[in-house]
């Protein structure tokens, strides 16, 4: 599975009807964003945001679970998480039970952010799209 | 090659719309998946119900056999929070049996989301539930002593504690029941239950009703006359039975899921 690349806007920037002075340049930039901007590489890759999901339902998750249901092998996990983990966006404990070894994965406050950020965006750019095409 | 540039894009528009709705809807799939093996809560349900089951032999009543005669014990109950208002001799254990089944009940209870952590791989963030639990538990203890205490005139303001006092809710010897209810609420918050919100707004209504009002009458008017000495005991077996039939039911549930899953 790859991630969707975020995109060029779709709609390209409309000419500004006559009428009333412009808002101030920070609140145009603002209004006119596109949610494509928001989405974060970090996260936007499927596998990443299907970590840091998880781990935001769970005080912490263990590694065999997200290899489960994410359907990665472990070496494919390890190294999502060791983007996330430099991302500061998860933190990884190692440890035992009994004599098994375990791996702890948990969602730090700036994972939350980024995932609430990430998920917004996404919504957003389905509501978006999803308005115009009906329209 | 000109008529083909809007068609293309808004085909990639189109195709790029389904990817992040597509990928937006597996992340739903993903916190549904977690969610539902994450919860656990059958067993705290349970293990309340039994022990207020348990708890039934404290609140038989020692009614004096003398004929005529009742007594109500007199000089301030040390722990009244947990039963020693009730009846007209209130069973001298039913405030210790209550103390040590709601600590006991909650260490059990981590014990088993700990357990339940290892075997699925995820863990539910209780420290809300466990937080709750204790402070209700130890303020209940804590506050009538430090209310009913004879101090020095500079330390009398404590008295005034007294006002913090929940009434009638403690005269049944049922407050332990909305202890356990507030802590139930605050389990539902933790484990995001609408299923056990349900459960614990139920539970609640069953134990207010069980502080405030003799169920006995309830069963008399169907036609079920208690004795002076078992006239606690619908208040006790009103809540848990809800308890233990929730518990039970959630229990069933999840292993019917599974089974179908």
């Amino acid at each position: 599975m790859t991630a969707p690349e975020p995109g060029p806007p779709d709609a390209a920037p409309e000419a500004r009807p006559p009428g009333p002075a412009p808002p101030e340049p920070a609140q145009a930039e603002r209004a006119d964003e596109h949610p494509t901007n928001g989405l974060d590489e970090t996260v936007h890759q499927r596998h990443r945001l299907g970590i840091l999901t998880i781990t935001a339902e769970a005080r912490q998750a263990e590694f065999g679970y997200l290899r489960e249901a994410l359907g990665l092998t472990p070496g494919n996990l390890s190294r999502h998480l060791t983007v996330l983990e430099e991302a500061g966006m998860v933190e990884v404990e190692k440890g035992y039970a009994g004599r098994r070894p375990r791996t702890w994965v948990r969602i730090t406050g700036q994972g939350r952010k980024a995932l609430a950020r990430e998920l917004g965006t996404l919504t957003e750019l389905v509501r978006r799209h999803g308005a115009g095409a009906g329209g | 090659m000109a008529d083909d540039g809007p068609e293309a894009a808004s085909e990639a528009a189109r195709e790029r719309l389904g990817s992040q709705a597509e990928l937006l809807a597996e992340m739903k799939v993903l916190r549904r998946q977690a969610r539902a093996a994450r919860h656990a809560y059958w067993f705290p349900l349970v293990l309340f119900g039994l022990l207020a089951c348990a708890s039934v032999p404290f609140y038989v009543q020692q009614v004096p056999r003398a004929s005529g005669v009742f007594a109500i014990r007199s000089g301030g109950p040390t722990l009244p929070f947990f039963g020693s208002y009730s009846g007209f001799l209130p069973p001298r254990y039913l405030p210790y049996y209550w103390i040590a089944a709601l600590l006991g009940g909650l260490l059990a209870t981590q014990l088993w989301y700990r357990w339940h952590a290892r075997r699925v791989g995820l863990a539910t963030p209780a420290r809300a539930y466990l937080i709750t639990t204790v402070v209700l538990t130890v303020a209940a203890i804590v506050l009538p002593l430090l209310s009913v205490a004879k101090y020095p005139p500079s330390w009398r303001w404590l008295n005034g504690l007294r006002v913090l006092w929940p009434g009638d809710l403690v005269l049944r010897g049922t407050f332990p029941f909305l202890i356990i209810a507030v802590g139930l609420l605050a389990l539902a918050w933790s484990e995001r239950s609408r299923a056990l919100t349900v459960i614990a707004v139920v539970y609640t209504g069953a134990a207010l009703l069980a502080s405030l009002y003799d169920v006995s009458n309830l069963l008399y008017r169907v036609g079920w006359n208690t004795s002076i000495a078992d006239e606690s005991l619908p208040n006790v077996l009103l809540p848990a039975a809800v308890l233990l039939l929730a518990g039970a039911g959630t229990l069933a549930a999840r292993r019917l899921h599974r089974t179908t899953a």
